[in-house]
C-alpha cells in the first residue's frame, strides 16, 4: 500500500505538467449539474488556473451537482467529496492531487533535501511497478471496467512493447483460470497456463485488454502500458440470469493453436454427456472424441489414432495412472467432484510430455476454494460420492478433499444363490493442497488412492490399487520466465489370493513403483518468440509376478519373476515462434535417454535366431546398480499453423515418440491381470511417429467450429505375443513376444457447437490399423507375415453428442454412437484330430464382431437458481442403451452336444436406467 | 476369466449371451485334414485323412475316399498305403530306414495333391514305467520315460483303454421273443469290457530341464467312483518322439481347441502343420506327419490296488408276477429278469432290476474278453 501510494506520489513529482494556463480567478463560481468528477476537474481547469492529478480508478461513479458562488477551491471540494473517501491537497502550484484514503502531503519536512544544491532525484522510478492486483486483491475489490489500470514505469515517450504478465483468477474462489483468452484488440493474445499466468507482450500505449474464461464473465479492461509489468485480475463467475442466453463468440482456439490433435474438455462438458450409471465418467467421455476408440463397454482402456492401451499416457495431476478403472471399467477411476478439466494430445504431443506412443490424457484436479467451505455430494444406484474444499488459510491455502466409494453388495443380494458370496468394492480418495507463498510462488501438493476389491463367489479375492502422491512447486522468476518443479510418487499393485484352504493358499501379486521428478521452464521472450525446456526424470521399479504360499503349511511352490529396475530421463525444448498473427511455428526436440538397470539375471540370444530358450548363448548376472542396456535417441515435434483469417487455420505437425515401457496382454481390454514390462536388452523400446494435418474453419461468428484432420503413422518394435504365449510369471518373456510393427492412418471430421441452447459436436472417424509381424521365425509369423487388423481395428465411428437445454433449470443430453465391430478371429469350421472334434480358426483378426450401436439419454434436472442459498441440489435421470441394443462384446463358441455353437456376450443387453442425486453446498 | 463374465452379471445383471450365427463362417472351404504317424519300425501305419465340416453341419465325420497315399524316401523308395475302411490308409509294416527322410504324398480324387516336408525316420525312446497315485479326487495314470542320448525332448503320446465292468445282479434269464427262458453257460452277461481311446492331445517335453527324462507326466485322470476301476483297468500307451516344430504344432492345436474363448482368453491362432497343397499353395491342410518307430506299453490297475474306490451302481430290485403282459411291461420298462423268486405265499414271481445293472451290454460293454485280458 505504502509503495503503492508513494508511487503514486513519485508520478506526481515527476509528472511534467503543461502548466501554461493564462491568469484567471481562482474563485469557483457556476452550477455543475450531473457531471463525473473528470469532467468535473477539466471544467475547473479550464475556468482556473488549478490542474488536477488523479487517478482515474480512484475515482467512483461520484456525480457532481453543486452550484458555487465565488467560492474558493478548497470549500467547493469539500462539498464535493463529501460522501467520499477521496481526499485532496492543494499545494503552492495551484496543483491539485486527489487522492483516496491517504492525503498528500505537499511539502516535504524540512531538510528532506540534500544540502549543497544535489539536484539528484531522492528516488529511481526504474523499478516501479504497479501490482493492481494484489492491491485490489487485498481490498476484496473485484477488478473494474472502467477504470485505467496503469502497466509499468510512467515515461514520456511511448515506444517498443512491454511484456504484461499476472495471474487471472476466480474472484468467487481464488482459484486461477486456467485456458483463458486474454488478448488486446484481437491483434495480440494468449492464454492462461495451468497455474492461471499469462505472459501478453503489446506495444505501449493504451489497450483495451479483454478476458474471456469458459463460465467467467466476459470482462474488459483499460490500459495504459509504459512498459513491463504485472496485472493480477480476479474474474466473476458468470451468474446467468433466467432467460438469458450467453453465446460467448469470440472462441478462436481451435483456430489460433498451432499444436493440432487437441482435445480439451472441461467438467461441465464432462457432465453434459450421458454414462453408464449416471456418474459423469471422464474416460467414456473421452471415448467419444474423434479418433478415440474403447474396444468394448467393459474396458476403459481406450485406442488412440490406432494406438494400443498401453501406449496412452494417463496422468492425474501429473501422477501417472496404470489403471484408470473401477471394476474393469466399468466406473472411471477419476472422481468428477475434483476435477476440473482434461486435455486429449493425440497428435502434437508437447515436447514436456514422453513416454507414450499414441497420447497424452492430462487430467487436472480443481483447486480447493480459497474463500469459504463449500463442498457436493452425489447419491447413486451404486456409488456415492462426496467432495469438500475450503481454505485452510484465507487466500493462501486451499485444500480439496474427494471420496468414492460403492455399495454394490446389496446388488449381489438379487443375484441366483450361486453368486450369494460374492463380495465387490470399490474406493477412491483425492485430496489437493494449493499454498500460495506469495505472489510469484506457490505450492500445490495432490494425492490420489484408489482401491478396488472383489471376489465372486469363490474364495479368491482380486484387489488392485492406484496410489499417487506429486508436490508442484510453481514460480515466477520474473515476467519471462515461469517454472514448475514438481516430484512424486505412483504406484500400480494388484493382487490375487486365496486364503480360506491353508494347503493350496497363495497370493500373486504384481507391482510397478515409480519415483520421478521434472522441471518444466516457459521462457517469453517476446510476442514473437518463447521457449519451453525442461527435464525429467522417471526410476522404475517393477515386480513383474510373485507367486507365494500365503500359509506356512501352503503346498505352494514360491515363484518369483526377478524385481527389475530402470531409469528413465529425458530433456527437452520447444521453440514457439509466431512472426506475425498468420503464422505460428513450434519446434521442439525432446532427448529421452532409458537405463535399464541391475540387479537383473540377463539371457543373451543368438543373433539372427529365434528367440527361444534353444538359442540363449549366454547369460550374464548383473550387480545392483549396473547399467546393464541403454537406449537414447532423440524425438521431434514440429507444428505449424497458418491462419488465412481470423476464422480460417490450416495446421500440420509431425511427431516422433519412443517407449520404454509395455503393457503385456494379449486380450483386447485391459484386465487386471495385465502387467507391463520394461525395456531390457531383448526388448527393444517402442518407436513411432505421426504425419498430421488439418483444416480447422469457424462458421457462424466463431459459434460453429469445424476441422478436418487427417494423420499417418508408423509404429516399430510393438510387441504382439506369440500364439499361446504364457505371459504371467514367465522368466523369459522374451521367448514369446513377437516384434510387430505398424501403420495407422485416417480421417477425423469433427462439427462441434460449444455453446449456446443447443450444443454439442458430430464427429466421424476413418481410421485404421494394422500390424505385421517381423519374427525370425517363419513358424510364428501371424498371417504369413502380412500385415493384419489390430484388435482395435474399427474403421468406421460416427458419434453424436448432443445436449439441449430447454431452460437455465431443466437440460436433455443425447448421446449416440455407431462404430464398426471390432475384429476377431472365428472358428471357420470343425474337423476331427486326435479323437476330439476341434475348431478350425480363420487367419488372426480377419474377421468383425457386428457392429456397435447405442444411444443414451438423460435430464438434468436442477433446483432453483438464487445464488443465495444453503444448499443447490440437481438429479440426473436417464437410460444407457436406450435402444436396448445387445452390442455384442466379444463372440465365443463352445462345443455342446458334438455340436459347436457361436454366442455373443453383451455387457448391457438391454436399456439401463438410472438416476443420480447430486448436493452443492 | 469366467469371474468376468460373472462381474458384468453383477454389475448389471443385463449381462446376456445370445446364439450368434455369423454368414460368413457357415460356407467355408473343406479342407484335407491328415492324422496320424508314419511307424518307422515293423508295426503297421494307418494314416487318416479326412475333411473339415461346417460348424453347423450335423452330419458326422466323413472319411476322405480313394485317395492315392504314398511314403516317398529320399533315397527313391516309395511305399503306398492302401485304403481300409472310411479314410483310414494303412500299411502293415513300413519299415522305414532310420535317419533316412521321407515324406508323404497324397492325391485326392477331386485332383489335388498334397505333399509333407520331409521327415527322418528316428528312434522313439522305450517307455520307462507306467503308474498311478491315488488322491480325494480319483486316480491319475503317468507316463515316465527318458533318452539317454537327450536327443528326444519332445513326446506325443496317445492311449487305448479297456476296462472290465460287471454287472451289480448275475442274469440266469433272458427274454427272447417273449419267452423267459433260463441262460446257459455261454450266455453270461454280467461281464464285459469297455474301450476307448484319448481325445486330447498329451504331449510332454523336457526341453527346460538338464537331462531329457519324461517323470510322472499325466495322461488321464479317472475321477472318483468312475467305473473304469471298479474292476480292473487296462491303458496302452503308444509313445513318439517329435521334432521341436511337431510339437508346437500340436500344441497350438491344444491351445486352440482344448481351451474355448470366453472374454479374456488368449486369441486363437492358426495351425500351421508341415504338410502343404501343391497344386494350390493357398489352400489350408491340418495335419504334421512324423515319422518314427512307435514304442508301446501295456498298463493294468486293479481295484483291489486302490484305496477304497466308491464305484456305486443304483439298482433297487423288484418283482413282478409270472405273466406276459407283466414281462413285457417290464421289459418295455427298461426292466430285465435276472431270478426267480418264491414268496412265502402264492406263484413263482421273477426278480427284475434295470437293465443295467443285469446285462453289461446295456452299460456299452462288449462280451469279448480281449486277448490281453
Amino acid at each position: 500500500m505504502k509503495i503503492f501510494l508513494f508511487t503514486i506520489f513519485l508520478f506526481i513529482l515527476f509528472a511534467v505538467s503543461a502548466n501554461a494556463q493564462d491568469k484567471k480567478d481562482n474563485l469557483i463560481s457556476g452550477s455543475f449539474e450531473n457531471l463525473s468528477l473528470v469532467e468535473f476537474f477539466q471544467k475547473l481547469e479550464s475556468q482556473t488556473t488549478f490542474f488536477f492529478y488523479y487517478n482515474e480508478a480512484h475515482l467512483d461513479s461520484t456525480r457532481v451537482n453543486i452550484t458555487a458562488q465565488n467560492e474558493p477551491l478548497q470549500t467547493v471540494l469539500e462539498k464535493v467529496f463529501r460522501n467520499t473517501n477521496l481526499l485532496f491537497s492543494i499545494d503552492s502550484e495551484n496543483k491539485v492531487y486527489i487522492t483516496k484514503g491517504l492525503k498528500v502531503v505537499t511539502t516535504l519536512p524540512a531538510g528532506f533535501f540534500q544540502p549543497a544544491g544535489d539536484i539528484k532525484p531522492a528516488y529511481s522510478v526504474k523499478d516501479s511497478i504497479i501490482d493492481y492486483g494484489l492491491e485490489s486483491r487485498k481490498k476484496g475489490v473485484v477488478t473494474s471496467e472502467s477504470k485505467l489500470y496503469e502497466i509499468g514505469t510512467k515515461t514520456n515517450t511511448l515506444k517498443g512493447n512491454a511484456i504484461i504478465t499476472g495471474t487471472i483468477r476466480n474472484a468467487t474462489t481464488g482459484e486461477p483460470l486456467i485456458n483463458t483468452s486474454v488478448f488486446i484488440n484481437n491483434n495480440y493474445s494468449t492464454i492462461t497456463n495451468a497455474y492461471g499466468n499469462y505472459s501478453l507482450t503489446v506495444p505501449a500505449g493504451k489497450h483495451t485488454l479483454n478476458i474471456l474464461g469458459i463460465g467467467m464473465k466476459d470482462t474488459k479492461l483499460q490500459l495504459a502500458v509504459y512498459s513491463d509489468g504485472k496485472l493480477d485480475i480476479d474474474i466473476r463467475e458468470q451468474v446467468t440470469t433466467l432467460k438469458e442466453v450467453i453465446v460467448s463468440s469470440r472462441k478462436l482456439i481451435n483456430i489460433n493453436r498451432v499444436q493440432m490433435g487437441i482435445e480439451r474438455l472441461s467438467i461441465d462438458n464432462i457432465r453434459r454427456i450421458p454414462s453408464v450409471f449416471g456418474e459423469a465418467d471422464v474416460l467414456r467421455v473421452i471415448t467419444s472424441l474423434p479418433g478415440v476408440k474403447t474396444v468394448g463397454e467393459a474396458s476403459t482402456g481406450f485406442n488412440v489414432r490406432g494406438g494400443s492401451a498401453d501406449q496412452n499416457l494417463i496422468l492425474f495431476n501429473d501422477a501417472t495412472i496404470y489403471n484408470p478403472s473401477h471394476f474393469f471399467g466399468m466406473f472411471s477411476a477419476f472422481n468428477p467432484e475434483v476435477i476440473k478439466d482434461l486435455e486429449l494430445y493425440k497428435s502434437s504431443i508437447p515436447a514436456r510430455f514422453g513416454g507414450r506412443l499414441a497420447s497424452v490424457l492430462d487430467i487436472n484436479s480443481r483447486e480447493g476454494n480459497k474463500k469459504k467451505i463449500t463442498g457436493s455430494a452425489g447419491i447413486g444406484l451404486i456409488t456415492s460420492r462426496v467432495h469438500l474444499e475450503g481454505p485452510i488459510s484465507k487466500d493462501k491455502t486451499s485444500f480439496i478433499f474427494g471420496g468414492r466409494s460403492t455399495y454394490a453388495n446389496w446388488l449381489m443380494g438379487l443375484l441366483p444363490a450361486e453368486y450369494e458370496n460374492s463380495k465387490a468394492s470399490f474406493q477412491d480418495v483425492n485430496l489437493g493442497i494449493s499454498h500460495r507463498i506469495d505472489s510469484t510462488n506457490n505450492l500445490y501438493f495432490s494425492g490420489y488412492f484408489s482401491n478396488d476389491r472383489f471376489a465372486l463367489n469363490s474364495d479368491t479375492t482380486y484387489a488392485y490399487s492406484n496410489r499417487n502422491l506429486t508436490i508442484k512447486w510453481t514460480r515466477s522468476f520474473n515476467n519471462r520466465l515461469n517454472a514448475a518443479f514438481i516430484v512424486g510418487f505412483d504406484q500400480y499393485k494388484y493382487k490375487v489370493f486365496r486364503e480360506s484352504d491353508k494347503e493350496t493358499a497363495f497370493t500373486l501379486r504384481f507391482g510397478i513403483t515409480q519415483l520421478h521428478a521434472k522441471m518444466d521452464f516457459v521462457y517469453y521472450l517476446n510476442q514473437k518468440h518463447s521457449l519451453d525446456f525442461g527435464a525429467s526424470s522417471i526410476r522404475y521399479k517393477l515386480e513383474p509376478g510373485a507367486y507365494e504360499p500365503l500359509d506356512k503349511n501352503s503346498l505352494i511352490t514360491p515363484d518369483i519373476v526377478e524385481t527389475e529396475q530402470a531409469l528413465e530421463s529425458g530433456a527437452y525444448l520447444t521453440h514457439r515462434y509466431s512472426p506475425n498473427n498468420k503464422l505460428s511455428i513450434s519446434s521442439g526436440v525432446r532427448f529421452s535417454l532409458f537405463n535399464y538397470l541391475g540387479p537383473q539375471e540377463v539371457n543373451y540370444y543368438a543373433p539372427g535366431l529365434p528367440v527361444t530358450s534353444a538359442n540363449v548363448i549366454d547369460t550374464k548376472e548383473y550387480e545392483k546398480g549396473k547399467f546393464i542396456q541403454n537406449y537414447y535417441g532423440p524425438e521431434y515435434r514440429f507444428s505449424i499453423r497458418y491462419a488465412f483469417t481470423t476464422s480460417f487455420s490450416i495446421k500440420t505437425a509431425y511427431n516422433t515418440q519412443r517407449q520404454y515401457i509395455h503393457m503385456l496382454s494379449n486380450t483386447t481390454a485391459i484386465a487386471p491381470t495385465d502387467i507391463w514390462k520394461l525395456s531390457d536388452p531383448n526388448i527393444k523400446p517402442q518407436q513411432g511417429d505421426q504425419l498430421s494435418f488439418g483444416l480447422y474453419k469457424n462458421f457462424k461468428s466463431n459459434t460453429i467450429e469445424t476441422s478436418v484432420e487427417v494423420y499417418y503413422k508408423r509404429i516399430k518394435d510393438y510387441l504382439d505375443y506369440k500364439p499361446g504365449a504364457k505371459l504371467l510369471l514367465n522368466h523369459t518373456i522374451e521367448t514369446d513376444v513377437i516384434n510387430t510393427k505398424g501403420k495407422a492412418y485416417g480421417v477425423e471430421l469433427l462439427i462441434k457447437k460449444p455453446g449456446g441452447k443447443v450444443n454439442g459436436w458430430i464427429s466421424y472417424t476413418y481410421s485404421r490399423i494394422f500390424l505385421q509381424t517381423n519374427a525370425q521365425d517363419p513358424d510364428i509369423q501371424v498371417n504369413r507375415g502380412e500385415f493384419y487388423p489390430a484388435n482395435y481395428d474399427k474403421p468406421h465411428d460416427v458419434t453424436l453428442a448432443g445436449n439441449f437445454r430447454v431452460n437455465h433449470r431443466f437440460s436433455v443430453s443425447l448421446n449416440s454412437t455407431y462404430s464398426t465391430g471390432r475384429p476377431i478371429t472365428l472358428p471357420i469350421g470343425r474337423y476331427y484330430y486326435a479323437g476330439s472334434e476341434r475348431v478350425l480358426y480363420s487367419d488372426r483378426n480377419a474377421h468383425r464382431i457386428p457392429d456397435y450401436i447405442r444411444t443414451d439419454f438423460s435430464l438434468n434436472i436442477d433446483g432453483n437458481h438464487k445464488v443465495n442459498q444453503k444448499t443447490h441440489n440437481s438429479w440426473t435421470i436417464g437410460v444407457y442403451n436406450m435402444l436396448g441394443r445387445k452390442n455384442p462384446y466379444s463372440v465365443y463358441f463352445t462345443s455342446q452336444n458334438g455340436l459347436v455353437n457361436g454366442y455373443k456376450l453383451s455387457i448391457f443387453g438391454n436399456m439401463l436406467p438410472f438416476v443420480n442425486f447430486n448436493i452443492r453446498f | 476369466m469366467n469371474i468376468f463374465i460373472i462381474c458384468m452379471v453383477v454389475f448389471t445383471g443385463f449381462a446376456c449371451r445370445e446364439v450368434y450365427k455369423p454368414t460368413i463362417i457357415s460356407s467355408p472351404d473343406s479342407y484335407l485334414v491328415i492324422e496320424g504317424v508314419l511307424n518307422a519300425g515293423t508295426g503297421p501305419t494307418s494314416i487318416r485323412l479326412t475333411r473339415t465340416f461346417k460348424l453347423d453341419d450335423t452330419a458326422r465325420l466323413k472319411g476322405e475316399l480313394n485317395a492315392q497315399v504314398l511314403v516317398e524316401g529320399k533315397d527313391n523308395t516309395t511305399r503306398q498305403l492302401t485304403m481300409s475302411t472310411d479314410g483310414f490308409y494303412n500299411s502293415p509294416g513300413l519299415n522305414l530306414a532310420l535317419n533316412q527322410e521321407y515324406r508323404l504324398r497324397i492325391k485326392t480324387t477331386n485332383g489335388k495333391e498334397y505333399l509333407s516336408d520331409y521327415v527322418a525316420a528316428r528312434k522313439t525312446p522305450a517307455i520307462d514305467s507306467l503308474g498311478f497315485r491315488q488322491d480325494d479326487k480319483g486316480v491319475q495314470v503317468y507316463v515316465n520315460t527318458h533318452d539317454d542320448s537327450g536327443n528326444t525332448r519332445y513326446y506325443l503320446w496317445d492311449y487305448d483303454e479297456t476296462w472290465e465292468i460287471r454287472t451289480y445282479y448275475y442274469s440266469n434269464y433272458k427274454y427272447v421273443n417273449g419267452q423267459v427262458i433260463p441262460r446257459g453257460p455261454g450266455d453270461d452277461v454280467s461281464t464285459c469290457w469297455k474301450y476307448s481311446s484319448s481325445s486330447n492331445i498329451l504331449l510332454g517335453s523336457s526341453a527346460s530341464l538338464q537331462s531329457d527324462i519324461i517323470y510322472r507326466a499325466p495322461l488321464t485322470f479317472i475321477g472318483n467312483g468312475s467305473e473304469k476301476v471298479a474292476v480292473r483297468y487296462s491303458i496302452l500307451l503308444r509313445q513318439y518322439a517329435l521334432d521341436k516344430s511337431g510339437y508346437e504344432f500340436y500344441e497350438m492345436m491344444k491351445k486352440n481347441t482344448e481351451s474355448l474363448g470366453t472374454i479374456f482368453d488368449a486369441q486363437p491362432s492358426e495351425i500351421k502343420g508341415n504338410i502343404h497343397c501343391t497344386s494350390d499353395p493357398g489352400e489350408l491342410v491340418i495335419g504334421y506327419i512324423s515319422a518314427v518307430v512307435v514304442e508301446e506299453k501295456r498298463f493294468f490297475i486293479s481295484s483291489g490296488e486302490l484305496h477304497r474306490w466308491n464305484f456305486s451302481q443304483d439298482c433297487p430290485k423288484y418283482d413282478i408276477p409270472n405273466n406276459t403282459d407283466s414281462i413285457q411291461a417290464a421289459y418295455s420298462g427298461g426292466l430285465s429278469i435276472f431270478a426267480q423268486f418264491f414268496p412265502p405265499a402264492g406263484a413263482m414271481r421273477y426278480d427284475v432290476a434295470p437293465i443295467s445293472c443285469v446285462e453289461c451290454t446295456a452299460r456299452g460293454g462288449s462280451l469279448l474278453r480281449p486277448a490281453y485280458w
